[in-house]
């Protein structure tokens, strides 16, 4: 390996925690952008919409 | 079934099986000295079995059936049986060496019926035969519904199915000829490896051409889960899996991973098995039977999409919570406890909007039973990963680590998640899938239910006891400050527990006998007239505007 | 923008599969990728010998009986442990092992530093019937063991394998393997001088289930027990430093 086990615990340190924010941030930026809801709840219904009896 | 096929795809499926069958016999030649050889044999018998009725109606006149306006569901429906199949025989392993635990004469002096190697038999068997076989039946039938889209393929499905199978007998046999890697719910050896992941990229290409296929705008979640159990299972088993084969005739090989990295990537795929195959694909099964069984739409979508992203990114950072207090370096193990914590988060989140999705139908969930075992499995997912959280916890670990605990709590969301949300789905879908209007009977599905709840409680408690007791006879010291019991004086003390364990696995098989009786009456009644329900997908020019 | 992003990534599901991985494999390398370093900070053992091709055969059928499922090979490092077990376990420890036998669960004990506990004969006796030494015991025999007659010739094989994936087997102890695995377990005989030659003074050679004429798979597995520990003393310098976590003394 040519990177120094020191750099690769520093970097898992650093940039994953900012890496786990900034998908956190995107996820959440989807799930309530406010044009989405229409297609989230056409969605949770559609699938209730004509399958067989339970 | 074949009467479905055109004659040129029965070609390709009688190609494909020629071809199993020639693999098999160049595994039995290549491996003439060795088990391996045994092995292939198996392969052999399995590509006969396969071909035999493929032979027998190979020149029948092919069934008009306009694919565009039908499912496929013939898939669904062997892989519902084979699922069954796999329950009673991995529980009934389970209950074999739960009993030997007890009483070990019970092994007979035998070599392939001694602990050992049963035990990987009921593991691989519960795990992959059973929940595998229900993920894959259940996988094939929400993509087509939830897509309103025909399964990508027509042999492919097949494929994926029987070579499935193909792998967990091989494992399964394997184990009792003394084949193993050793690792723990990844014990299959190289060659079943790789048929696996021949198998695993058709499932992948097969899914996702199917939701390419797709005609609804959005990919409706419960794909998401499925989709992030197939990707993730097949890089987890690759990595976990790589070795190097001391002789192609030989089944023995050797990780290519070594001391401390072995164990890391061991419990990194251990852990994320957990996640992506025990947890996330059952997830994709819940989010679509629970909402279709109570006629009500998910409580919240946006909290599934959280939760979703959630568990996907958390899981994979957990697994060292396996190995606390190991020679794996601290801020491993710190890192995985963390984790493991705030997994909580995005699971609970999932039981909750399961549990809140009932609320105003809890009438419902009183009187169906079907109903009941969703909303019962919801509640176990949520009570296990609280369990699994706080035993990440390193100084509860200390405790709780290579105790019966840990066996309690896999059990807890094994049996009290994962079978009864697959029992609640299968109950769901066999009266659909066969056309029927409700089961055989809803008084077994019933004494299902009670003897799934019964064998779960009285299993866990069980193992919750006797873990908490090994624990801490261990770490128990006398006023002199020397240890206060041997190991023996502990293991004494477990025997109580371990005879109560088996008592509540057999009640839990019980139930599946149960519920296997239920279900093979309920394809044997009269079908519903045909014209009663269709459950077809939209034409193509019914493509809903966004 | 965002949604912009996400919707784009929905709609094509191959954009999706690579937001899954996005999510779940990097987990994985941050946190796994760091350990592939590890051998800069783990402590070394230049003490350490290899596995000789009995005791790697009595390995290899320690994980074919699925011995691990009950033992554990780790120590942790909390007081209790080491003092009813010995020095914890070190990550050096298991640097030749493929693959690793910490083990996940005690039904019976720790097995790390099982190695000189024990006698050759209370270790065969106990696995022909673990009940008839220790009556309480849930563990299965293994009598067939002992009549079983174990397979070397193809020990070069296995002996090259692992010295492919960077264990330092010589070529001299790959060509030997299966002489060496009959002189360790027929002291006297012909080959026994190879196998103190090739693996050290220290190596045990004896007729681990008393028995001479035949090598079985009993000889194998008690030699792999019996070595178990005692690969490096590496560990013996540290009993001191456990950790106290365990309750303590009331």
């Amino acid at each position: 390996m040519d990177f120094d086990h020191q750099s690769l615990v520093l970097f898992a340190k650093s940039w994953g925690l900012l890496y786990l924010m900034g998908f956190f941030l995107c996820v959440v930026l989807y799930a309530f952008w406010p044009s989405n809801r229409k297609r989230f709840d056409r969605a949770k219904n559609s699938i209730l919409d004509r399958d067989d009896r339970p | 079934m074949i009467s479905k096929l055109t004659y040129a795809e029965r070609e390709t499926a009688f190609a494909i099986a020629l071809a199993t069958l020639v693999g098999g016999l160049a595994l039995g030649i290549a491996g003439r000295n060795d088990v391996l050889g045994w092995q292939g044999v198996i392969v052999v018998v399995f590509a006969i079995a396969v071909l035999r009725p493929l032979m027998s109606s190979y020149y029948e006149p092919p069934v008009a059936e306009d694919r565009k306006v039908t499912y496929y569901d013939d898939p669904t429906k062997v892989g519902i049986v084979l699922a069954m199949v796999w329950a009673v025989f991995g529980m009934f392993m389970g209950v074999w060496v739960a009993s030997q635990l007890a009483w070990p004469e019970l092994a007979f002096d035998g070599a392939w019926s001694s602990f050992g190697r049963l035990r990987p038999t009921h593991t691989t068997g519960v795990i992959f035969g059973f929940g595998g076989n229900a993920l894959i039946a259940t996988s094939f039938h929400v993509v087509q519904r939830t897509s309103r889209a025909r399964l990508a393929g027509q042999i492919s499905p097949w494929f994926v199915l029987f070579g499935y199978n193909l792998f967990c007998v091989l494992a399964v046999s394997g184990y009792l000829m003394g084949i193993t890697q050793s690792k723990e719910y990844a014990e299959a050896e190289w060659y079943a490896d790789l048929w696996l992941v021949i198998v695993w990229v058709t499932y992948f290409i097969l899914y996702i051409g199917t939701i390419a296929r797709r005609k609804e705008p959005h990919i409706y979640v419960a794909n998401w889960y499925f989709m992030a159990f197939i990707l993730v299972v097949a890089v987890l088993h690759i990595v976990n899996n790589l070795a190097l084969p001391i002789a192609w005739g030989q089944a023995k090989s050797y990780t290519i991973w070594p001391g401390v990295q072995d164990a890391m990537v061991q419990w990194w795929y251990g852990h994320n098995a957990v996640a992506f195959f025990l947890t996330a694909g059952f997830l994709g099964m819940l989010y679509y039977y629970l909402p279709v069984r109570a006629q009500r739409p998910i409580f919240s979508y946006r909290l599934s999409i959280l939760s979703f992203w959630g568990i996907t990114f958390f899981y994979m950072w957990a697994g060292s919570h396996h190995l606390h207090y190991t020679a794996l370096p601290h801020w491993v193990q710190t890192l995985g406890m963390t984790f493991s914590v705030m997994l909580l988060v995005p699971s609970w989140a999932s039981a909750g909007n399961a549990l809140l999705t009932l609320n105003g139908a809890w009438h419902r969930v009183r009187d169906d039973a079907t109903l009941r075992f969703m909303m019962a499995a919801a509640v176990f997912y949520g009570l296990s990963t609280f369990e699994g959280s706080f035993m990440a916890i390193r100084p509860v670990n200390s405790l709780s680590h290579y105790t019966d605990w840990t066996v309690g709590h896999v059990h807890a969301g094994a049996l009290g998640w994962v079978a009864l949300i697959t029992f609640g789905s299968i109950y769901t879908l066999v009266p659909a899938l066969w056309k029927r209007e409700r089961m055989y009977s809803a008084t077994l599905v019933e004494v299902h239910f009670w003897l799934a709840i019964a064998g779960t409680l009285v299993y866990v408690f069980a193992m919750w006891n006797s873990g908490v007791i090994q624990g801490l006879m261990w770490r128990t010291y006398t006023g002199e400050g020397t240890l206060a019991y041997s190991f023996v004086d502990s293991l004494v003390a477990m025997y109580p527990y371990y005879i109560a364990r088996a008592f509540g696995g057999l009640l839990f098989l019980v139930g599946v006998l149960v519920g296997c009786y239920n279900i093979w009456m309920t394809i044997a009644s009269a079908p519903l007239a045909a014209s009663e329900k269709t459950d077809a997908p939209l034409l193509p020019i019914a493509v809903p505007g966004e | 923008m965002a949604e912009l992003l996400h919707r784009k990534l929905e709609r094509s599901a191959v954009g999706f599969v690579i937001a899954i991985i996005a999510a779940a494999s990097v987990g994985g390398i941050v946190e796994i990728a760091p350990l592939f370093t590890i051998d800069e900070t783990v402590e070394s053992a230049p003490d350490m010998r290899v596995y000789t091709p009995l005791e790697l055969a009595g390995r290899n059928i320690y994980v074919r009986e699925g011995c691990y499922a009950c033992h554990s090979q780790m120590i942790r490092t909390l007081r209790d442990e080491v003092e009813r077990y010995g020095p914890y376990s070190l990550a050096v420890e298991s640097q030749y092992d493929r693959p690793m036998l910490w083990g996940s669960k005690r039904t019976g004990p720790d097995l790390a530093r099982v190695g000189g506990k024990y006698s050759d004969f209370w270790h065969v006796a106990h696995l022909i019937n673990p009940r008839d030494v220790v009556p309480e015991s849930n563990m299965p025999a293994y009598r067939w063991l002992a009549t079983t007659i174990l397979r070397t010739d193809d020990l070069p094989k296995h002996l090259a394998a692992q010295q492919a994936l960077g264990v330092p087997y010589t070529q001299e102890m790959i060509q030997n393997a299966a002489r060496d695995a009959y002189g360790q377990a027929t002291p006297g005989s012909d080959f026994t001088d190879g196998v103190t030659e090739r693996y050290g003074e220290a190596t045990q050679i004896s007729a681990f289930d008393g028995v001479t004429t035949q090598v079985t798979e009993m000889d194998a597995l008690v030699a792999y027990l019996q070595v178990l520990g005692r690969l490096t003393d590496a560990a013996h310098g540290n009993a001191a430093e456990a950790t106290s976590a365990s309750a303590p003394a009331p």
